[in-house]
């Protein structure tokens, strides 16, 4: 009877409290957006199942939850706590990403760090909310809209927030298409919208080819701390360009980057232990993740604005929403308000400059930020 | 400590402002960089392109000189020096006698000059290892 006792009590149903109970839902309501509404199914529906993982009470000191040390999950975690995760992540989209719409109008790269504007006014205002300096520069690079960015620079100043901002940019990522939209039609006037951009001339292989050893050097030479990042990323790239290792750059866009972003979304959403996650804090960083991908939509749009008082060429300032790095989901956005305001302008190329850009200022600003706060 | 004083105490405007004026400065040099990118690699192309220019020309000219399929041999004249000494030679004859004589009698390019004709059809085989001449 005492054997049956002590079994019932070391059970889930037995240890269960209503933090886990509001942590499940978190994680059904992931899986259903991923599932039903495929609101980013790559990384919602990992991080979901891994929320209910991390959620299933257990008895403490069997080696069991991620934070318990020679745990399996433990050892998959290794891979957010240490950044490996997010750099082969980049690896993978550095052999994804084609450059040659930003190769062919350079100028729209100025949106993409007008856009990382997000970060630094929320770094300000996670000051303001007492939030200590490295835990505020792990909030801020929400505003960038680069998950593996945010894990790789909160594993790095702030180990114990991964887990709430990792959900938060992977969430408002997600939501794009009901954050950005608004945003982007409340700053611009229907005209705007309907400026249609010129046809992007061709790109020769050379310069595809010359582009990743560019933005290499002149990137990490300016903040060496991007360098687990950027690093991976123009290789990937030019793995791709250079035509001569298809297999490896074809293995690095599918198999690679699959299988990270597997264990990436898996043991983040494990790490959402309730009595680690829901705390007081938790809901300022969602309440700032909100402010900063808000901010960095807005920033890209006005900038757009203010680029047209300058130039002949007027650019469509709906492209500053895409100078997130949220990539290609504001992009996509940003092509379909675009149609909205005229059915036969086609933006999404041009977006797709502003998001490659993007990538690359947030991996700059996580560098930045990394070297201030370190 | 909160507001905008834990901002300064933090040195927070400094960062931030730091922060943003080198991500923008860094990408505008970026995409000047990378708005010259198409000359760089038109230089870079026009010195490829010298090159193998160039490369082509060594390649071509011995082919010029020896080549047996040169369209600058002129059959028509081999035909005419090598006829008279078939005629010697009788209605058959093997390729080897006239090698012979031909070495023997100093015209040029002997060896060129039969193939060309045995590729034209001029020189055509008549079995056993003989050939005879048809115009």
């Amino acid at each position: 009877m005492d054997l049956l006792i002590q079994f019932l009590t070391n059970t889930g149903y037995y240890l269960v409290d209503f933090r886990n109970i509001i942590m499940l839902l978190i994680g059904s309501l992931f899986l259903y957006l991923a599932i039903a509404k495929e609101y980013e199914p790559l990384l919602l529906l990992p991080i979901g199942f891994g929320v209910l993982v991390g959620n299933i009470p257990f008895f403490k000191g069997f080696g069991l939850g991620i934070y318990e040390p020679n745990s399996v999950l433990h050892y998959l975690y290794f891979g957010v706590t240490t950044g490996v995760y997010p750099s082969i992540v980049f690896l993978g989209l550095g052999a994804m990403t084609d450059f040659s719409s930003l190769l062919a109008m350079p100028r729209l790269m100025l949106l993409g760090a007008a856009a990382q504007m997000g970060i630094y006014f929320t770094l300000l205002s996670a000051l303001a909310l007492g939030f200590l300096p490295r835990e505020a520069g792990s909030i801020a690079i929400i505003g960038g809209a680069d998950g593996p960015t945010s894990i790789f620079l909160t594993a790095k100043l702030a180990p114990h927030l991964i887990g709430p901002i990792a959900i938060a940019a992977y969430s408002y990522m997600a939501l794009i298409p009901i954050i950005q939209p608004p945003i982007m039609r409340l700053l611009t006037t229907k005209e705007e919208r309907r400026i249609h951009m010129p046809e992007m001339r061709d790109v020769s292989r050379v310069e595809k080819l010359l582009f990743p050893a560019a933005g290499l050097l002149l990137c990490c030479f300016l903040a060496p701390a991007s360098i687990p990042l950027l690093g991976p990323f123009f290789f990937g790239n030019l793995m791709k360009e250079s035509g001569v290792v298809d297999r490896l750059a074809q293995t690095a866009r599918t198999a690679i980057i699959d299988t990270a972003t597997i264990f990436l979304g898996f043991t983040v959403g494990a790490s959402t232990q309730a009595d680690v996650f829901l705390t007081p804090k938790a809901v300022g960083i969602f309440f700032l993740g909100a402010v900063a991908f808000s901010i960095a939509t807005a920033s890209g749009v006005l900038f757009g604005k203010i680029m047209n008082l300058f130039m002949k060429q007027k650019i469509n300032p709906l492209l500053g929403a895409a100078g997130v790095s949220a990539v290609p989901g504001s992009a996509r956005e940003v092509h379909s308000v675009g149609l909205k305001s005229d059915p036969t302008n086609y933006l999404l190329m041009h977006a797709m400059a502003c998001n490659s850009s993007g990538v690359i200022g947030s991996a700059i600003c996580a560098g930045i930020l990394w070297s201030f706060l370190v | 400590m909160y507001g905008l004083e834990a901002i300064s105490a933090q040195n927070g405007w400094a960062m931030a402002v730091a922060g943003a004026l080198i991500v923008m400065a860094g990408l505008t040099v970026l995409s000047l960089v990378i708005s010259q990118l198409h000359k760089v690699a038109a230089f870079l192309e026009k010195g490829v392109e010298k090159r193998s220019e160039k490369k082509q020309a060594v390649k071509t000219a011995p082919k010029e000189a020896v080549g047996p399929k040169s369209p600058a041999f002129d059959t028509d004249e081999a035909q005419a020096r090598l006829k008279p000494l078939v005629a010697e030679l009788g209605e058959s004859f093997e390729l080897t006698n006239l090698y012979e004589l031909a070495n023997s009698g100093d015209l040029p390019h002997v060896h060129l000059s039969i193939r060309s004709l045995r590729e034209s059809g001029v020189i055509v085989p008549a079995g056993d290892g003989r050939f005879v001449w048809r115009d």
